[in-house]
């Protein structure tokens, strides 16, 4: 524990040891508004209002307490409920308890004592008691003190904070209190039959600390806020008391004088519809150019639904024929499919731009045509490239059109024609591997060997698509240069994407590529 | 486009029954078939209404050759229902059909609406396959019966399946409200809520 918390326990025995020298009269004042029974008073009933079942608790302790008064052990727990800084009433109080039935008495005293003292706390500044010491709770107690007195007392309560420059009370110390005080109505729980033991109480204060550190970040937040709205919904209580709406008060402040000009409110509503639409239009626009549904609308989705459900029943398919294999033969499995896995694996990014300058005059569809076939030279299957060819042309096409045409519309172009050219990736490796299952003679290593070079190639194509895009995007005559770069880092990131969903595509290819050796 | 569910209807049967034929009828997609046979599934969607709610008819339109039987089989999982297609011309693709319901019985969920579809019945001088014959069949098995090669009636028959999914999804909800959400996701209730089923029917 810290060291601001013994500091805390110190003052609260300085509490304990005034309660019952000090200020007799004044409490006994306060005791005759309420009812005679302790249990009833304002005070009591709204003390512990955070935490509904330790009121409970200390409710039935108190009434243990009417019934059998001669009982020892229930006067000092109910003066556990008390809150905070209990241990150390504990250590003032025990000999008490193990006293005569009139020292008992006192004892309840003592008790009723501790909430009237609190509940004149907020007034009495003077005691020169910490805040620290009683912390929130005291307070909580003065704003739900009573009615009549509440509004002074808060907003004393208010200044004094202000003044004492502490600020809020720390959450650290509301947690603290509010742990404290749960800890020590479990401990009064457990301890009923046993409360003549004495040196049972430290104990299971000790593991009460412990127990507090590890729930003191919930408590921290929701003590916090607890109290923060029991104290705003008694002041809101208190100012429409009699007058419902604050009608009358806001009347009295001249807040209502101004009366509605129809003309004003009707133009109000026009803007805000205005608004309203916008935001849709907004939200509609923002649908359209949406890459995942784009996908989706492209078949890419479908496509890679079906790669994975061919992916894992093959996989299901390795995993049986292992299941049946004996150990040696598993082992030549496993390492089988390691190897098959390690071509796979992606090279690292070498540039090489020098292929880009063998074709000097080709056209860049045709350079791409040519990788394809390229990398897929060995896998002994007839791809169809001619969708992503054209794809592609068209795309080249449309950026070289000489029409003028705005950002937001090159924009949408970028990440339509990326969705769709991810999309046809996908549905490529998707009939490779349909087609690879159907082969007749597999060739495994030629097969990895040409899926890795098609995803290097395919991922290329879709980042040099991105990058014509920004091309475009950065040459464009605007004013909202903001705007602008956002489109770019958009197109760049679902750049990002479409690369991701070629690889996840690839991966769920390898399961296919590996059957064939296995 | 955004759609409130998503169902899946897989077509299955004989190689050239006309399955490919049906997807191009019932969708408005013009895809150029740069092969003649289909490789493994081919896909084609329709967007139609109900209850004011989008719902997209998803088809995957398999491939008959025996090559691909194997693969035709993973693709079963999550369907909402199934078009089982022959062709009346020809006996043979009728006998198949046993073959290809086991198939579709032992891959899907159990609550898969099975069509079966007689097609080319605008070739009645080539009839070889009585509609009795199809209709029997049909009861048999506890399927839904159809001779068709119009569009405007296949589009109406798909309707009402895709009417009898929307059901029997919300009765599903009603069950498992966790389900709603699934399903309204994409890729139809079945997809998830099924792969239990499919597991268990696997292994039993």
């Amino acid at each position: 524990m810290s060291k601001q918390s013994d500091s805390e326990d110190f003052e609260s025995a300085d509490e304990g040891q005034t309660l019952q020298t000090k200020k007799e009269k004044k409490e006994i004042k306060k005791l005759a508004a309420s009812t005679k029974n302790v249990e009833q008073t304002d005070g009591w009933d709204d003390f512990d209002i955070e935490e509904t079942e330790a009121v409970e608790i200390s409710k039935s302790n108190k009434k243990d307490e009417t019934e059998k008064p001669t009982s020892q052990d229930t006067g000092w727990e109910a003066f556990d409920d008390w809150g905070e800084n209990d241990n150390n009433k504990v250590e003032e109080v025990k000999p008490n308890t193990k006293s005569t039935k009139d020292v008992h008495k006192s004892q309840e005293q003592a008790d009723i004592q501790a909430v009237t003292e609190r509940l004149a706390a907020a007034t009495t500044k003077n005691e020169g008691w910490g805040w620290g010491g009683w912390g929130v709770d005291s307070l909580l107690s003065t704003a739900t003190a009573g009615i009549s007195t509440l509004t002074s007392q808060v907003s004393q309560g208010i200044s004094t904070v202000l003044e004492t420059g502490i600020g809020a009370p720390d959450p650290e110390e509301l947690a603290r209190a509010t742990k404290e005080k749960a800890v020590n109505q479990e401990t009064n729980v457990e301890e009923q039959p046993t409360a003549q033991d004495t040196t049972f109480q430290f104990g299971s204060l000790l593991s009460g600390v412990t127990k507090f550190v590890e729930t003191t970040g919930t408590k921290v937040i929701s003590g916090g806020l607890d109290t923060l709205e029991v104290i705003g919904k008694k002041t809101m209580e208190v100012l429409q008391d009699g007058d419902p709406g604050l009608v009358k008060k806001r009347a009295m402040l001249g807040l209502d004088t101004e009366k509605p000009i129809l003309s004003q409110i009707l133009r109000e509503a026009k803007e805000r519809a205005d608004e309203e639409d916008k935001m849709r239009e907004a939200k509609r626009e923002a649908k359209e150019v949406h890459y995942e549904t784009l996908f989706d609308d492209f078949e890419g989705l479908v496509h890679l639904e079906a790669l994975e459900m061919l992916s894992r029943q093959v996989s299901m398919r390795i995993e049986e024929r292992l299941r049946s294999a004996d150990a040696d033969k598993r082992q030549d499995i496993k390492e089988t499919m390691q190897q098959v896995a390690e071509l796979c694996e992606m090279p690292e990014d070498d540039d090489d731009d020098d292929d880009d300058e063998e074709h000097g005059d080709s056209s860049k569809e045709d350079v791409f045509h040519e990788r394809l076939q390229r990398a897929t030279r060995d896998i002994g299957l007839k791809l169809q490239f001619q969708p992503l060819i054209k794809q592609y042309t068209d795309i080249l096409q449309w950026l070289d059109a000489t029409e003028v045409v705005n950002e937001k519309a090159i924009y949408k172009r970028a990440v339509s024609g990326l969705a769709q050219a991810t999309a046809l990736c996908v549905e490529l490796y998707h009939k490779t591997a349909e087609m690879l299952l159907v082969k007749n003679r597999r060739s495994t290593a030629d097969e990895a060997d040409a899926l890795t070079q098609l995803t290097v190639v395919l991922s290329k194509h879709v980042s040099e698509m991105a990058t014509l895009f920004t091309e475009k995007l950065s040459k464009q005559p605007s004013e909202d240069k903001e705007l602008i770069n956002n489109y770019i880092t958009n197109v760049f990131l679902e750049a990002g994407n479409s690369s991701k969903y070629v690889e996840n595509a690839f991966q769920l290819t390898l399961p296919i590529i590996q059957i064939g050796a296995v | 486009m955004a759609y409130a569910y998503l169902f899946k209807y897989i077509i299955i049967g004989d190689t050239g029954v006309g399955k490919s034929c049906l997807l191009l009828q019932f969708t408005d997609k013009r895809f150029q078939p740069v092969h003649d046979l289909t490789i493994g599934v081919e896909f084609g969607a329709r967007m139609i209404t109900i209850d004011g709610k989008q719902i997209k008819l998803q088809i995957w339109d398999t491939a008959g050759q025996e090559a691909f039987r194997s693969i035709t089989r993973s693709y079963y999982r999550g369907a909402a229902g199934a078009l089982l297609v022959y062709d009346i011309t020809r006996r043979d693709t009728f006998n198949h059909l046993t073959t290809w319901l086991e198939d579709a019985r032992q891959h899907s969920n159990s609550n898969m609406v099975i069509m079966l579809i007689g097609n080319k019945s605008d070739l009645e001088s080539r009839r070889e396959v009585k509609k009795e014959e199809g209709e029997a069949f049909a009861r048999e098995h506890g399927l839904v019966f159809m001779e068709t090669f119009k569009r405007e009636c296949l589009i109406l028959t798909m309707r009402r399946m895709a009417l009898r999914s929307v059901l029997s999804t919300r009765r599903q909800e009603a069950l498992a409200p966790a389900v709603r959400v699934l399903a309204v996701q994409r890729a139809g209730a079945a997809v998830r809520c099924c792969a239990a089923h499919t597991e268990r029917a696997k292994r039993g």
